[in-house]
């Protein structure tokens, strides 16, 4: 499959051409900080100053790295869809070299953070149980009933909240069973067939 | 157990077969059960044919003695001859107006059966009028207790509590961000019981397969526990 670039998009990857390959590293390197991290504007102004362009293009360029970087990264290109996709560009056959460089070493981390993008539950951090035994209440002494409870640690879109719970015992082994089924599932002849034929 | 003067006055107007024939007697008594252990039980239980001759301020202040003294005798996990000595002595001790004893006394058994015997023949006398009376109660407590212990245990706070798990397995195909993804997930939703109004009635949560294998891994160690604690 091969990347569409725009004819925007092809003029802002214009300059990279125009600096020596050490630049174009460090426009990588930026660019996937601000993947990372966010726009940082002072960058783009010293860069500009010490290229002798304005801070725009040197903008752009950047912002043209990163899209056909996340482009090729989301779409998971194979090695030579993404040399012929560049190839269009008619750039030196050194620079395609680092550019499919650059794609291939920040590709995992790319994806990773692309993957925090999508919409998203809460999802399990971790569980901490105490086994407690209630002897009496208000309205009755004398008792014996065991209880499980538990705190259940969520993580969501980076904040972390916690539910305190409890459970009965009978309950407690259900639940144990009916969630390894759950695991089992995925051992299952249909489950394996359907991995294995979606690719 | 610490009674009120009017419940106590209540259970001796019950006890005395002037106000309660024994067919009433049994009657009330049967309905100050029924009131508290029948979900259904309406306002009607007191409608009975056979109580209508009773004064009703009496019948329902006797009712409501009744039902205060099973709740108590309940709460303490009264057995039979707990019962039948504190009912004796609650019809009996307090009736006569001569004899000044304070409640607190009530609790220093030991000292109070001292007092019994001491105390004047007449009251063992007149213990055999209402003995068919208090082995009556008792009786009927005893065909009840189960229930009332249940009714009990379930009174009063507690954390939410977790009563069923299901789960749904899924394979991730792309998402608009991201393409090509091919992994398995999880979805995972735990229903909670609260003992207030339904304020989290759910909880769900997505996680891995790795994720999923500790979370059971510790909810089995939780279930050995157990089964230690059980065997100790």
């Amino acid at each position: 499959m091969l990347l569409e670039l725009s004819e925007e998009h092809k003029e802002h990857l214009a300059f990279l051409p125009q600096v020596d390959s050490a630049v174009v590293a460090e426009f990588g390197r930026i660019a996937v900080e601000f993947l990372r991290r966010g726009a940082n504007p002072k960058i783009y102004e010293s860069a500009a100053r010490k290229l002798n362009v304005s801070s725009d293009t040197v903008q752009h360029g950047v912002e043209g790295l990163t899209y056909l970087l996340t482009e090729s990264s989301k779409l998971m290109i194979s090695e030579l869809d993404f040399q012929d996709s560049v190839f269009v560009l008619g750039f030196s056959e050194e620079l395609n070299k680092l550019l499919l460089q650059l794609y291939l070493d920040n590709r995992k981390e790319i994806r990773t953070i692309l993957s925090e993008l999508a919409p998203s539950l809460p999802s399990y951090h971790n569980l901490e149980w105490r086994l407690d035994v209630q002897l009496a209440s208000r309205s009755l002494r004398q008792q014996i009933k065991p209880a499980v409870t538990i705190k259940l640690h969520l993580n969501q879109n980076g904040d972390h909240n916690t539910k305190v719970l409890q459970t009965d015992p009978a309950t407690l082994l259900h639940l144990v069973q009916q969630l390894e089924q759950a695991l089992e599932e995925m051992k299952t002849n249909h489950c394996r067939r359907v991995v294995r034929n979606i690719k | 157990m610490e009674l009120s003067e009017s419940v106590q006055k209540g259970f001796q107007m019950l006890a005395d077969p002037g106000s309660f024939d024994s067919n009433a007697f049994t009657l009330l008594l049967r309905a100050a059960f029924q009131s508290l252990l029948d979900a259904q039980a309406d306002e009607a239980v007191l409608d009975h044919p056979d109580l209508k001759h009773i004064d009703p301020v009496v019948l329902k202040h006797c009712h409501a003695a009744a039902a205060t003294y099973i709740l108590e005798a309940g709460k303490h996990r009264a057995d039979k001859s707990t019962l039948r000595y504190r009912i004796y002595l609650n019809i009996h001790l307090f009736s006569n107006t001569n004899l000044m004893i304070s409640i607190s006394v009530l609790k220093m058994e030991t000292e109070l059966w001292l007092f019994f015997f001491l105390s004047s023949s007449t009251y063992l006398e007149d213990c055999k009028f209402d003995r068919e009376r208090i082995e009556l109660f008792c009786t009927e407590y005893q065909n009840n207790k189960n229930s009332l212990e249940i009714l009990l245990g379930s009174i009063g706070r507690s954390l939410p509590h977790v009563t069923d798990v299901s789960w749904r397995l899924e394979y991730q195909i792309k998402t608009n961000q991201l393409h090509r993804m091919y992994r398995p997930a999880y979805l995972v939703t735990l229903s909670v019981q609260n003992t207030d109004s339904p304020s989290y009635p759910e909880i769900s949560f997505s996680c891995s397969m790795e994720q999923l294998q500790d979370l059971v891994g510790k909810l089995k160690d939780a279930s050995k526990s157990l089964e230690r604690a059980t065997q100790l």
